[in-house]
């Protein structure tokens, strides 16, 4: 692992209107690492992705990706640059098949290119993309449209992907398989910001942990030592007293 | 007329009407799909589909079908251009209710072209010859122009080329994922914008044809593309806003009122007849035949 900085994140302020979700976020992710955000429901861990993203604007602070800044852009010029979302939950084209979904990760141009091995690398590592290849969307278990938000975010052979609570709603077999496949992408060089409010999950997976709490990132260590802090322990983990 | 004879006439009209009108629907679905605007500025493409192919023959001496390239060409740029100058502005505006505000700047829009062409070509109805001349006789009492066939196999042909575009080609998918789901599609890297642009350019496009196509029977006048207009909001909300499929049923149920109505009731009962069951379709289904519901509002 390197430890050039991939992406920066500093003093980020950023909301919906009604006052800022983000508080003035700090976060540094340097190349190669799998680096998992942690915290409650609801204290802006999803906004902070969608705000480097691009799809909430920044009020104040600033967002460099590479070298350079992404605070401004769109979120295509961003998704051209190299940084691919995976959000949470069900944002699958509904009514188009599985393979069409997965095509359309790979949009941009670098990877229209090479899209049929970035088929054959979806198809891999999740095998039953390949044989549910003409289903639409709509019709495949909660499971299944996980699989396909991911293959469909590594189809965009990203060099950095931000990944948003990839076990929400999944059934503890599957968490484990999808948390494997990530932690092999990973692996496989590409650079992974990934949020998630179960730290169990995350535990042997992550190069680092940081903690964030009503906006801000309050904590951010190894994951030996985030979790030693008691507070996290008696808050993530129900150990203490 | 035999009863084989209404019938047969009742059959073309209506695969022909209904082809026209899914033809000229199916763009006013597009843009209502991707970016939730009911395009009122449909019927003025009509119109100057017309015009352009009008203009050129007066121009040039070229074949008449060349005219509907032409007509695609004005028409598809005269799209995009309403776009940027009638919907880009409002897109993205807090405290704007956009479905409102851009269904009266496309009307706006319309209305303006309409005015244009008005000043510029005159009140006047213009002659237009039909694109390919002739007819075949089906029975004693009933036959088919050669016209009248070209226009159901240009119709249903752009239909189809359409529907490829919009299911097989990379840029045709990204369309369809903007109207699946946008952020989603941004987030995929598909500049919507530039997405919505195109929309529009096609939607123009397909009206563009259907006003060449139509030339020969509405001639080209300022006024041509009101009528279009009318029927394809009819066809749009019957079909449910958006929905594709529900466009091209709606099309031809249409298509057959208005024939079945014409042919053995006489043309004056056409569009009130029509209003009839429209009335009664949206009372009964509120959202169309292909539509979702949506929660009430009061």
């Amino acid at each position: 692992m390197t430890s050039s900085p991939m992406l920066s994140v500093t003093g980020l302020v950023a909301g919906y209107g009604e006052g800022p979700v983000l508080q003035g976020v700090d976060l540094q992710v340097n190349e190669g690492e799998l680096v998992v955000v942690i915290g409650p429901n609801g204290h802006g861990k999803s906004t902070l992705l969608k705000a480097i993203s691009g799809l909430v604007s920044a009020s104040a602070g600033t967002i460099h990706f590479g070298g350079r800044r992404i605070s401004d852009m769109r979120t295509e010029r961003i998704v051209d640059l190299g940084l691919t979302q995976i959000p949470q939950g069900d944002l699958l084209f509904p009514d188009m098949t599985v393979r069409e979904n997965l095509l359309l990760g790979a949009f941009r141009p670098i990877a229209h290119k090479k899209r049929q091995e970035g088929l054959e690398r979806v198809y891999s590592i999740f095998p039953r993309l390949q044989e549910r290849g003409t289903q639409r969307a709509r019709t495949l278990s909660g499971g299944e449209r996980r699989m396909v938000a991911i293959g469909r975010g590594l189809m965009s052979d990203a060099s950095m992907l931000l990944i948003d609570e990839p076990s929400l709603g999944l059934a503890p077999v599957l968490v484990n398989e999808v948390y494997q496949q990530i932690a092999s992408i990973a692996q496989s060089g590409t650079t992974v910001l990934l949020v998630e409010e179960n730290v169990t999950h995350v535990r042997e997976v992550a190069n680092r942990l940081c903690l964030m709490e009503t906006g801000r990132i309050v904590m951010s260590g190894s994951v030996d030592e985030v979790l030693a802090d008691p507070s996290v322990m008696r808050t993530y983990l129900g150990v203490g007293d | 007329m035999t009863d084989v004879d209404l019938f047969l006439q009742t059959l073309v009209s209506t695969v022909t009407q209904g082809s026209i009108l899914a033809l000229i629907s199916i763009g006013m679905t597009l843009v209502y799909g991707t970016l939730r605007v009911l395009n009122m500025a449909q019927g003025a493409m009509v119109m100057l589909g017309g015009f352009a192919a009008y203009t050129t023959l007066q121009v040039v001496s070229v074949p008449v079908w060349t005219t509907i390239i032409v007509a695609v060409l004005v028409t598809f740029v005269l799209g995009v251009l309403t776009y940027f100058i009638a919907v880009k502005p409002l897109l993205g505006r807090p405290g704007v209710d956009f479905e409102m505000t851009a269904f009266i700047s496309t009307f706006a829009a319309a209305t303006i072209i309409q005015n244009v062409c008005l000043l510029v070509f005159g009140p006047r109805q213009k002659p237009f010859d039909p694109v390919i001349p002739g007819l075949i006789e089906i029975t004693g009492a009933v036959s088919i122009t050669y016209h009248t066939l070209l226009m159901n196999v240009v119709a249903i042909g752009a239909l189809v080329a359409l529907g490829l575009f919009l299911s097989r080609s990379r840029y045709g998918l990204a369309i369809t994922a903007v109207a699946q789901n946008l952020e989603a599609a941004r987030l995929m890297g598909i500049p919507a914008r530039r997405a919505y642009a195109t929309t529009m350019g096609i939607a123009a496009a397909l009206a563009g044809i259907g006003g060449v196509l139509l030339a020969p029977s509405y001639f080209v006048s300022p006024n041509a593309g009101d009528l279009p207009l009318l029927q394809s909001l009819i066809v749009v909300i019957f079909a449910g806003l958006g929905s594709v499929k529900g466009t091209i049923y709606a099309a031809y149920i249409i298509g057959f009122i208005q024939s079945a109505v014409s042919i053995y009731w006489g043309t004056a009962y056409a569009l009130p007849v029509l209003y009839v069951v429209i009335l009664v379709v949206l009372v009964i289904r509120p959202y169309g035949l292909a539509g979702k519901p949506q929660e009430a509002r009061l």
